[in-house]
């Protein structure tokens, strides 16, 4: 778990990438010119040049709908020091979230992103929560110098299809 | 055609008594009102829109985002005047409103008439800005009746903060001649974001810049649609098919250079234009013609069926005639256009005719759908072979009296 590198994808897992649905993405309060692809898609994620930047406030909404369901593992927030996000809320099942209602209803987990987390380290979630996720609202609340706009590099989420998933593999998760 | 839902605010305060719009400043906004109202459910049948007044007792929903027209108009009926303009409240209640609209995919848009003086601190607006910004929610700003430095600046303030992308828009209306909704019709609060303007609100424009006649068919659309389009219709087909007839003029002009050595491809050319050409004598009317050649066309396609011999030898005076083809196609062509009556063209042109179903018959032929021996090819045969032999008698003397 903790020994884990940053680029390695954890055993068993994959690149929850192909399953997104990319019709159903939204982001609220994100700047025009860096938009939520730059922090998602491939080969734009990789380019640290590209990055997703919030508008009026430093808080960011993410909706990303899937193709099928999943179960997640564990996610990647690569962003500066400064203006990296720090709490990131992660809803699942949620649809159409609004900054109003993201107090409504208690997270499914809760992150608080660390610098090293902040270079590419994994956070591991909640497993047990997130089983049977359709569609995955992330709320980034603020950033770790508190500035006014806070600016995403990369977000990568891993995890396992339900319908796929290996029963070798899911022996291994178990194991810690 | 952006999916959008739409909440309009309307200012019902004490200073929309004022006549300085005609008939009176409420008025136009109503009129404005009912147009957007128009206008939006129009350009997108999933559009909603809803209404609701920012004075009076307290800002008051009169009706939420419906795409029902009828009840958006009927609610601004019977409307009191009176209060103050509370804008602040009036975006945030809208605001919610939409946020509890019922098809999740659609925009969100409010659209603000702001006529009287705003008693709010620009910052308080910004903030409100601010707040729709991050909630993609898009701004429209009438503004009208009372004008002063700082109601300007601040719903300018407002404005920007609201601003993304150009999605935002403000427009000042000053009082004078022309009706409010005259000068938003031509605004980006109509026309929408880059889209050019929908039919209504070109239309709406073109009654706009004429009066009654300045519609085009002297109909208004928005009173009769289906009468306007159908006058539409007609004349675009009218001038389709006037479009057609010059075309084939021209091709048949062309057509006249070619000669004999093309005779085949003449012949197609003969083919198609008696194809268009009877077309077209259908709509001139000419049925006596369209009777007696039909009556010719299955004479020779009988001949041509069970007579070769005589379909050569019609062929052969063809082809003789081919140095003189071109004087008599012109003919042909010119008759089948024209209403001129049978003369001996309409001889040259049947042989043209024969050949012409020699031509066509062995296309048949070759097709593989068509076989000689279906029953119901015998008996159009058979009956066709009645009219042959008359026809043959017709046929002989003249192209004998050719060669000669």
């Amino acid at each position: 778990m903790s020994g884990e590198s940053a680029s390695a994808i954890p055993k068993g897992q994959v690149d929850l990438l192909d399953f997104i649905d990319w019709s159903g993405v939204e982001c609220l309060n994100q700047s025009s010119t860096h938009s939520l692809p730059n922090a998602l898609k491939q080969g734009y994620r990789e380019d640290d040049g590209l990055h997703l930047e919030s508008d009026a406030d430093e808080q960011l909404l993410l909706y990303i709908p899937f193709t099928q369901v999943i179960k997640l593992h564990s996610i990647i927030v690569k962003g500066t020091e400064e203006q990296g996000p720090k709490t990131v809320k992660l809803f699942s099942n949620k649809e159409h979230m609004g900054f109003s209602n993201v107090s409504d209803y208690p997270p499914s987990d809760t992150a608080v992103l660390s610098p090293d987390n902040l270079k590419g380290k994994p956070v591991l979630v909640k497993y047990v929560k997130f089983q049977n996720v359709r569609s995955l609202t992330i709320f980034i609340e603020d950033n770790q110098s508190g500035s006014e706009i806070t600016k995403v590099q990369k977000i990568m989420l891993y995890g396992s299809t339900v319908e796929t998933t290996d029963m070798k593999g899911l022996k291994k998760i178990e194991d810690h | 055609m952006v999916l959008e839902a739409t909440m309009i605010c309307i200012d019902n305060s004490e200073w929309m008594r004022n006549g300085d719009y005609s008939p009176s400043r409420f008025q136009a906004q109503a009129d404005a009102v009912n147009l957007i109202c128009g206008a939006k459910t129009q350009s997108n049948p999933e559009n909603t829109v809803g209404v609701l007044t920012m004075a009076g007792k307290g800002v008051r929903v009169l009706v939420t985002p419906t795409s029902d027209l009828g009840k958006i108009l009927a609610c601004m009926h019977g409307l009191e005047i009176g209060g103050d303009m509370n804008l602040a409240a009036g975006i945030q209640v809208a605001q919610l409103a939409l946020k509890h609209r019922q098809n999740k995919k659609q925009q969100q848009r409010i659209i603000v008439f702001a006529g009287s003086p705003v008693k709010h601190e620009k910052k308080v607006l910004e903030m409100i800005g601010r707040k729709l910004k991050k909630n993609s929610v898009a701004l429209d700003i009438v503004n009208f009746g009372e004008e002063d430095e700082g109601k300007t600046e601040k719903l300018e303030a407002l404005l920007a903060a609201v601003n993304n992308n150009d999605t935002s828009h403000i427009v000042h209306v000053p009082a004078g001649p022309n009706a409010l909704s005259d000068v938003l019709i031509s605004t980006p609060i109509f026309t929408g974001d880059g889209e050019g303007g929908s039919g209504f609100a070109a239309a709406a424009a073109a009654a706009a810049a004429g009066g009654v006649s300045g519609f085009e068919f002297g109909v208004d659309p928005n009173l009769d649609p289906e009468l306007a389009l159908a006058l539409r219709v007609s004349m675009e087909e009218e001038r389709a098919r006037q479009e057609a007839a010059a075309k084939k003029a021209a091709e048949e002009a062309s057509k006249q250079e070619k000669g004999g050595e093309q005779q085949a491809s003449s012949q197609d050319a003969t083919m198609t234009e008696r194809a268009s050409a009877s077309a077209s004598e259908a709509e001139t009317k000419t049925s006596d013609m369209m009777d007696d050649e039909n009556a010719l066309l299955q004479q020779a396609l009988a001949m041509s069926m069970d007579d070769p011999a005589i379909n050569q030898e019609a062929k052969d005076t063809d082809m003789s005639e081919a140095a003189s083809d071109d004087p008599e196609l012109a003919l042909a062509l010119q008759m089948s256009v024209s209403d001129s009556s049978k003369d001996s063209s309409s001889q040259s042109d049947m042989s043209k005719l024969l050949a012409d179903q020699s031509f066509v018959s062995s296309i048949l032929a070759s097709l593989p759908g068509v076989d000689t021996n279906d029953p119901s090819v015998k008996d159009l045969m058979a009956s066709m072979q009645n009219q042959s032999e008359q026809k043959d008698d017709d046929k002989k003397p003249p192209s004998e009296e050719e060669k000669k």
